[in-house]
């Protein structure tokens, strides 16, 4: 799978999940999802599960930590990583 | 409590960190009424002393239960120390003092009166939000009832995360048999909880148990104008802390004085950096012992773990803790907070079409009056002169019980 399809899905399911306008122009793969407000800590744990269940893929909070996981970008990166994509 | 008849029960603990142990004594007021107390042994043993009748097994279930939510965090919890202040303080009791000096009354368990200089403290605490934090932002004073509709509390998630701190209200049925029987009841034997049985209405409200939650609830629906406003309150807050309650650094009923942002992320962003900058120089000036670090709340939840994890990594969450040198620990006085959408998602309230984003800072009224005299003591004239300056301008001496 391609960055580029991660990307994709996660925007989607960001989209859908947190309401996200199609027409707001700050909602970008860069934008801070936590600090504009997109996504909280209950919806980190959204993101989680998501990424679980959707790729396979388990993030711990020790990735919370560790990582920088603020953007469509830096989820999909560490997604994309660990189903082997470099 | 003490009176009751034990037994011992042994159960070991994942880590020894003062962090974690922190968190499960706090968690473990709320595991089991049938724990009468415990305490915990340098080799990572924790000794729960519970009640002679109680089921040992299922006590042992409800603590393991615990300790699953908090093991996690032995390692995901990021500390992040952005100022520190050390001074070489006394070992005060400032507790009792107060008590003697009468300053501080205690009426029931986490409650207390204030007066004297403890009474002047709490104002100028007050005073000082409204004349140094709150013109910078150009917050506008606001007003709020102390009791808060629980339906409120469920739209924003309250009760998933903090379900043990809250102080439901309720009141008497409307049936004058009831009243009746109540008040009869109180006259013959005075006043007893038995006598509420079967006479309460259901309950629909519950006393604050913090400080900003009306703001958000009374700006439903509203579009605000870019990049958004501010606000200052202080509000009678509630939070029901079982064995947790302990002289004043933590008490069940206290006073929150509290500068909300609502508006565009980085309108909230920026000024949340610049209340912090504002805080730091307010403790410099003030000389206090302190740390002011990345935190998290208590979340009573079972997913703690993810929560917690999160809210440090982003940062969500800094606490001033001052230090209060008798009783060996910090106490958390103030927290600078971003919420996200979190509120501007639950009632609704818009900026440019999107949900608006939230932050505020809090002061812990209370814990500041503890904490100052824990680290100065009761005279005066023996404190840091930035604080007696401000007291002397806040709150001064005439007309006020000395």
């Amino acid at each position: 799978m391609q960055l580029s399809e991660v990307m994709d899905e996660l925007r989607s399911f960001l989209k859908k999940t947190f309401k996200v306008s199609d027409t707001d122009s700050e909602f970008t793969d860069d934008v801070h999802l936590f600090d504009y407000g997109y996504v909280d800590s209950f919806g980190a744990v959204s993101i989680i599960t998501f990424a679980k269940e959707r790729f396979g893929v388990t993030i711990s909070d020790k990735d919370l930590v560790v990582h920088s996981l603020n953007t469509i970008r830096e989820i999909s990166t560490l997604i994309h990583q660990r189903l082997g994509g470099k | 409590m003490s009176s009751t008849a034990t037994k011992a029960v042994t159960i070991r603990l994942e880590s020894t960190e003062a962090d974690y142990r922190t968190q499960v004594e706090y968690a473990l007021s709320f595991a089991s009424e049938d724990i009468a107390r415990h305490e915990f042994a340098a080799d990572g043993t924790l000794l729960l002393h519970i009640k002679s009748a109680a089921d040992e097994n299922a006590v042992r279930e409800k603590v393991g239960k615990l300790l699953e939510r908090y093991a996690d965090r032995t390692f995901g919890l990021k500390e992040i120390v952005h100022f520190k202040q050390e001074r070489d303080l006394p070992a005060i009791d400032a507790w009792t003092q107060l008590l003697e000096r009468r300053w501080v009354t205690q009426v029931g368990a986490g409650h207390v009166v204030l007066r004297g200089l403890a009474a002047r403290l709490h104002r100028t605490i007050n005073a000082k939000v409204l004349a140094y934090m709150a013109p910078p932002f150009n917050a506008e004073e606001e007003y709020y009832p102390s009791t808060i509709r629980c339906s409120t509390l469920d739209r924003i998630a309250h009760f998933t995360s903090f379900p043990e701190h809250v102080d439901f209200v309720s009141h008497l049925r409307e049936d004058v048999d009831v009243l009746s029987k109540f008040s009869k009841s109180c006259r013959e034997s005075g006043w007893k909880p038995e006598h509420h049985d079967k006479a309460m209405s259901p309950i629909d409200f519950a006393i604050c148990p913090s400080c900003c939650y009306h703001c958000y609830e009374s700006m439903e629906n509203w579009d605000l104008p870019k990049p958004g406003r501010a606000t200052t309150m202080v509000v009678n807050c509630h939070r029901y802390e079982a064995g947790n309650l302990t002289t004043m650094s933590r008490l069940r009923a206290f006073h929150q004085r509290d500068v909300v942002w609502v508006g565009h992320p980085e309108y909230v962003r920026q000024s949340r950096l610049k209340a912090d900058t504002l805080l730091i120089q307010w403790a410099k000036d003030w000389q206090v012992d302190c740390t002011f670090e990345n935190a998290n709340d208590m979340f009573f939840t079972d997913d703690y773990a993810v929560k917690a994890s999160f809210q440090r990594q982003q940062e969500a969450k800094r606490e001033l803790r001052l230090r209060i040198p008798f009783e060996k620990k910090a106490i958390s006085c103030s927290s600078s907070n971003f919420h996200a959408a979190t509120f501007g998602k639950a009632f609704n309230i818009k900026l440019d079409g999107r949900p608006a984003t939230s932050g505020c800072m809090g002061w812990g009224c209370e814990r500041w009056v503890y904490a100052i005299f824990s680290q100065f003591g009761l005279d005066q004239s023996k404190w840091p002169e930035a604080i007696r300056a401000d007291v002397n301008t806040f709150a001064p001496e005439k007309g006020y019980n000395e």
